[in-house]
């Protein structure tokens, strides 16, 4: 039998719906998620199929929803709540840092917060600077959650079920410009487990570590270099919590030089924690220094000629690395 | 004003100094404190700092040179300050140039403020206006940073170097100074770093040729590189003996007899010694890689000094070979030794190294370990000593060896058994024919 392909949109959807209907505790709150079927058409049918009592429309109202999630998490459901833009986490965070984060361990383990936060990052969409930023590094830094970000359709599926039956709060970022690209899903049951890095690609000189979308760059880069006679080797963490540092580890013993690339802010990010991972694991086999690219340190601007300009690209990436690698 | 740099005095006595080696070059912005030149004396070689920040000008002494102390060798002229001509000609009326008023460079009060800080000479600031802001100067520290940066390895900071090429070069006890770094800035990179040469088979060839190097031969620069790496690397220890050298002496004047070699007591050690590891195999290793690697033959290197330099040729399978040869052998290679004439065999496969500072007058020394042999013998010379015989005092010919050990290889007990067992054979050399 062939490889069934689905798109990003459908593979988390299916993740969820196959979720929801192993398990009566998982429901699924947001807005816009139930009639419209998500704005991003991500959740289409999943209302007909398990009612309103379990595809909950909320109004504009992330704080109120946010916390339902939380309160009904320690009350043994096990809730995915959709929040539809990134950006809106600045409204959820209480809810996220401050009680879900938290509780487990306040309680002494008394109380559990299976919960997913889910929602995007990513820009180049022309959402303008409040819809389009990549703030996974906010979450990333809380002990208590856990950050899935799946870097296509198959860890789209695989990282939203494994989210969904954690007993710990877990926020997943989909890269909102990624739903409609398509890739192999298998039919039925798989999880991909948390804090286990994959090599998306075996290389020899260079050690580029990238997240989300950035995975798909970092291959592209390395699909350049190879013609440029560099050997890349591209490692996709998966989660930024747990992270596999002991992959970006050893990877980087064997090539001597890495490269980590994120959609997120540049400063005080993603990449500046993994570079920083390598960094201290590596220090000794390292024969250049670990080079960080991230979104340029402006507000994401409106104008598609300069949004385009504040995240990595191919051609940016593979420039980056060639110069690492002084060819 | 200019200031001048003079020879320095380090020593109460010194007459002269010679100067090695311009670090700076005439016209190179410096600041004071940073090392321009490298001084030898007759016993030491340092780094002469810049007196103050400035332009070095004025340079009269070539490398090379040899100096009295005290004479002035070159001026660092005050940033936006021509140079004087040079220190002599002042004395024959030749007064420093004063600039004229509207050759001083046009900068901005900023920029000329920001020079001063940086020492920087305005005059050698380019710009394609002619008008100097302050951008333009540190644009110009910059400059100048990058090209100092490769030869500029020695003002008491790391030299550039990637963490992988660092840890390469220690573990192959290669000195970062001597390689010529292709990253930035002059950093050595891990291409750099020449591929790890094992250095119990293949040191590189020593050839007698001189003055590479600020006037240090090839054979001194490995010798500088081993002994570091050894004393970096190895742990040392030491145990000393003091044996009575009467039968040792009764037995060269037989065996020179007997043989009609030059056989000297060195000769005898290394049969001694020979002898001593054969019945101690546990003293014939090496660490390597975290394990003890056993060596199959007994092959004994002797320390030989040469004029440029220290090499260890090796008498190959010591333990199979009579006295004669011994005494051949060593003479054909230590002749070679001394006209440069070493074979890449000469000096491989050594196991154990004699050391043999008697002939100085030397009474006792602690030696550093042949990297990667496991111990050393050093030989102090054969005198008369007071020692206590039955509570008595009395008057022996004795002789005190070191062994130093490497501490990975050996413990002090495997090392002591060894000292003792050659010991007893020094005192008694007939125990051989047991």
């Amino acid at each position: 039998m062939g490889e069934r392909e689905l798109t990003y949109g459908d593979a988390v959807k299916e993740a969820i719906a196959e979720e929801m209907r192993r398990d009566p505790r998982v429901f699924i709150i947001g807005e816009d998620i139930a009639e419209a079927g998500h704005p991003f058409k991500t959740l289409v049918g999943l209302v007909q199929e398990f009612g309103t009592e379990r595809v909950i429309d909320t109004p504009i109202s992330e704080p109120g929803y946010a916390g339902i999630g939380v309160g009904a998490a320690m009350t043994g459901m096990r809730p995915v709540v959709d929040v539809m833009f990134g950006d809106f986490i600045t409204l959820t965070m209480d809810q996220m840092v401050n009680q879900a984060a938290k509780a487990h361990y306040m309680s002494g383990g008394k109380i559990k917060v299976p919960i997913v936060f889910r929602t995007t990052l990513g820009a180049t969409r022309r959402s303008a600077a409040q819809h389009s930023q990549s703030l996974h590094a906010w979450v990333s830094h809380i002990p208590g959650l856990k950050v899935a970000l799946p870097s296509g359709p198959y860890e789209a599926k695989g990282l939203m079920k494994t989210a969904i039956r954690d007993d710990s709060p877990v926020v997943i970022f989909e890269d909102k410009m990624m739903y409609r690209m398509k890739g192999p899903v298998p039919e039925g049951d798989y999880t991909i487990p948390f804090g286990v890095a994959e090599v998306k690609r075996a290389g020899k000189d260079i050690t580029i570590v990238a997240t989300s979308s950035m995975v798909g760059v970092a291959l592209g880069a390395a699909k350049m270099l190879e013609d440029a006679g560099i050997s890349a080797e591209v490692i996709d963490p998966r989660t930024t919590w747990p992270l596999d540092k002991q992959a970006l580890i050893e990877s980087a013993k064997k090539t001597s030089r890495a490269l980590v690339v994120d959609e997120g802010y540049e400063r005080y990010g993603v990449t500046a924690e993994m570079a920083a991972v390598i960094a201290e694991g590596a220090f000794y086999y390292l024969d250049a220094p670990v080079k960080r690219m991230g979104a340029m340190d402006v507000p994401v601007p409106f104008s598609p000629v300069l949004e385009d300009l504040t995240v990595p690209s191919e051609k940016t990436v593979f420039e980056a690395a060639r110069t690492l690698c002084r060819k | 004003m200019a200031t001048n740099v003079i020879m320095p005095a380090l020593e109460l006595a010194q007459e002269t100094g010679k100067l090695l080696r311009w670090i700076k070059a005439p016209g190179d912005t410096v600041r004071k404190g940073e090392p321009i030149a490298e001084i030898e004396t007759d016993k030491v070689t340092i780094e002469l700092e810049a007196p103050a920040s400035g332009v070095l000008s004025a340079v009269t002494a070539q490398e090379g040179d040899v100096v009295p102390v005290g004479h002035t060798i070159a001026q660092i002229a005050a940033p936006n300050e021509a140079a004087t001509r040079s220190p002599q000609g002042r004395g024959q009326g030749e007064g420093p140039e004063a600039p004229a008023p509207d050759s001083r460079p046009k900068a901005s009060p900023l920029a000329r403020k920001v020079a001063e800080e940086h020492g920087v000479d305005l005059a050698r600031v380019k710009t394609a206006s002619g008008k100097i802001e302050k951008a333009d100067v540190l644009a110009f520290v910059e400059s100048q940073r990058v090209v100092a940066a490769p030869t500029n390895g020695s003002a008491g900071r790391l030299v550039a170097a990637s963490p992988k090429a660092r840890r390469l070069a220690a573990e192959r006890g290669i000195d970062l100074r001597a390689l010529k770094g292709s990253g930035p800035g002059g950093a050595v990179l891990t291409l750099d770093v020449p591929a790890a040469t094992a250095p119990s088979t293949t040191p590189p060839l020593p050839s007698p040729q001189k003055g590479e190097g600020g006037g240090v031969g090839t054979v001194w620069r490995i010798m500088a590189e081993r002994m570091t790496a050894s004393w970096t690397s190895a742990p040392h220890f030491y145990l000393v003996r003091e044996v009575n050298v009467t039968r040792l002496v009764a037995w060269l004047d037989k065996a020179r007899k007997q043989t009609g070699a030059h056989v000297t007591y060195t000769d005898l050690l290394v049969k001694l010694v020979a002898a001593t590891l054969a019945q101690h195999p546990r003293v014939n290793v090496s660490w390597k890689d975290g394990a003890l690697e056993r060596h199959a033959d007994i092959n004994i290197g002797l320390a030989v000094a040469l004029e440029d330099g220290l090499v260890v040729p090796v008498l190959h399978k010591a333990d199979t070979l009579g006295l004669k040869e011994i005494a051949t052998r060593r003479e054909d290679l230590v002749a070679r030794a001394q006209s440069g004439k070493l074979r890449p065999a000469d000096i491989q496969g050594g196991v154990f190294t004699i050391s043999n500072l008697g002939m100085y007058g030397v009474d006792a020394f602690s030696a550093i370990v042949n990297p990667p042999q496991a111990a050393i013998l050093a030989v102090g010379r054969i005198t008369d000593r007071v020692v206590p015989v039955n509570g008595q005092p009395a008057v022996q010919p004795t002789m005190v060896l070191t062994l130093s050990c490497d501490h990975r290889a050996l413990d002090g007990a495997r090392g002591a058994q060894f000292l003792g067992a050659l010991a007893d054979l020094v005192e008694e050399p007939l125990a051989l024919l047991v």
